[in-house]
């Protein structure tokens, strides 16, 4: 055994608990360990104090009460407003406030904060766009929620993607299909540039709105359909 | 007088000889080079088929055994084709099973199935034709150039869509069915019968919508100085949307 294995039972030698087969191979090892032999003495010291002090320790006369004014103070001290001290800085005092809100007082604050979302938002697509188009400038906001000029960039970016793809792929077709993909081609990039136009006249015009949607999506799909040939 | 001496005569007959044995030739060359494949399969009566080809005719046809035959004519003899069989029918995947291996040239298909068959056709380029089916779903769609031909369909959702060529429909609208036709330049027409009934949004940017018979003041209108029609015939209970960017949508009583 180690150390640790007689320190465990150095309690119950103190109490006298042990075999006696125990108590001499404890006793055996203290004599050759003076750590255990300094822990072994300090254990009976306490448990001698403990001994000689028995009675004084005795519970209170009203133990129930002695809680209950416990409880009192609890709760007393819990209940009453955090005084904040004369030289705590705004944030100190902000954070340390009690927020209860009447029920206007929390409409009225939503609908400011909904107010302010609504006009940062607006202020940074009409100002702050970096890539907007000025031929798609005056369009107005899709149903939706994000504009014509957005869905377009968006499509341009994925259309850059798969045309990349396929002009990788394009040399390998026969000289037919690759005449047919373009042609093909060609009558969606009308389609596109004539709702561009249309729409360049009228930004309001849904028709033109629903083709160039229409077109440009079909020009993703047969990009992607031919990227794999 | 002489006109040809017979040592003229001889080059030119050789010379014409092995013009034909030439020409012949050829002939058989392509004739072995096509490939013709038939293959049966078993189907109840409301199967599902679907097939993906790269490029050529794909014909549909119904009939009135519950089987489903499968014609396939190629022009190059390293194309394959493989079929596979599903729980709701039969799945022909040109793309897939010739890939990798370069150009595979036209696949021509002829379909014999039943007339309850829900069908769904897609090629890169070609014809598409179908008759008579009765299914749940006809659905034709080429990516590029090549006509769709739907003769007979009375199906309850039929898309039909190219990006150049004619789409020709001849059939009828279920009631609470969905029927789209769209096409980058070519002609739209839908030949529907008198009684028929459905709400439709038709749209063609640049050229002109004709609804002959079916225009009805009271029940339909124009948008986009005419470029849109919207409104219904009859009951207004299917729903129709036709789409042409660069072509004429035509709709012709039966």
């Amino acid at each position: 055994m180690n150390c640790d294995n007689y320190q465990i039972l150095l309690s119950d030698l103190v109490d006298g608990a042990l075999t006696a087969e125990d108590c001499s191979r404890v006793e055996l090892h203290l004599t050759s360990c003076p750590d255990c032999a300094d822990a072994r003495n300090d254990l009976r010291v306490i448990v001698d104090f403990c001994h000689e002090q028995r009675g004084q320790y005795d519970s209170v006369p009203n133990e129930r009460a002695m809680w209950l004014r416990i409880s009192n103070l609890i709760e007393a001290e819990n209940s009453s407003p955090l005084q904040a001290p004369r030289e705590a800085g705004w944030w100190f005092r902000l954070m340390n406030r009690s927020w209860q809100l009447s029920f206007p007082q929390l409409a009225g604050l939503v609908s400011a904060i909904v107010l302010v979302v609504a006009m940062a938002t607006a202020f940074s697509v009409y100002h702050l766009s970096p890539t907007a188009s000025p031929q798609l400038a005056a369009f107005v906001p899709a149903p939706g929620g994000s504009t014509i000029e957005d869905r377009y960039r968006q499509q341009q970016q994925m259309i850059s993607y798969w045309n990349q793809r396929v002009e990788l792929n394009k040399a390998r077709w026969n000289p037919q299909m690759r005449e047919t993909f373009d042609r093909n081609m060609s009558v969606i990039d009308a389609a596109v540039t004539d709702s561009m136009k249309q729409l360049s006249q009228n930004p309001h015009d849904s028709v033109s709105e629903d083709i160039l949607n229409d077109a440009l999506s079909d020009k993703v799909a047969l990009l992607k359909e031919f990227s794999d040939l | 007088m002489k006109l040809f001496s017979s040592d003229t005569r001889k080059p030119v007959t050789i010379l014409s000889a092995v013009f034909s044995i030439l020409i012949i030739a050829a002939a058989s060359s392509i004739a072995l080079a096509q490939q013709k494949v038939s293959r049966r399969f078993p189907a109840g009566k409301n199967v599902r088929f679907e097939l993906k080809n790269i490029a050529g005719t794909i014909t549909v046809e119904t009939w009135q055994r519950d089987e489903i035959r499968v014609t396939a004519t190629m022009d190059n003899r390293k194309a394959t084709f493989n079929p596979r069989q599903t729980e709701t029918g039969l799945v022909i995947d040109i793309v897939g099973d010739n890939r990798g291996r370069g150009d595979v040239g036209d696949m021509n298909f002829k379909i014999e199935l039943p007339a309850r068959s829900s069908v769904d056709l897609e090629t890169r380029s070609g014809q598409i034709n179908v008759s008579n089916v009765q299914g749940d779903l006809v659905r034709a769609h080429i990516w590029t150039s090549g006509d769709i031909q739907l003769l007979g369909v009375n199906a309850s959702r039929v898309f039909a869509s190219n990006t150049s060529g004619d789409i020709f429909f001849d059939g009828e609208f279920a009631s609470g069915g969905t029927y789209e036709f769209k096409s980058g330049r070519g002609t739209i027409t839908l030949q529907l019968p008198a009684s028929c009934g459905f709400h439709l949004v038709a749209t063609a940017p640049v050229k002109k919508i004709s609804m002959g018979p079916f225009w009805d003041d009271s029940k339909m209108k124009l948008m986009g100085e005419g470029r849109r029609i919207t409104g219904d015939v009859g009951d207004g209970r299917a729903s129709v949307t036709v789409t042409n960017y660069q072509g004429d949508i035509k709709f012709v009583r039966r």
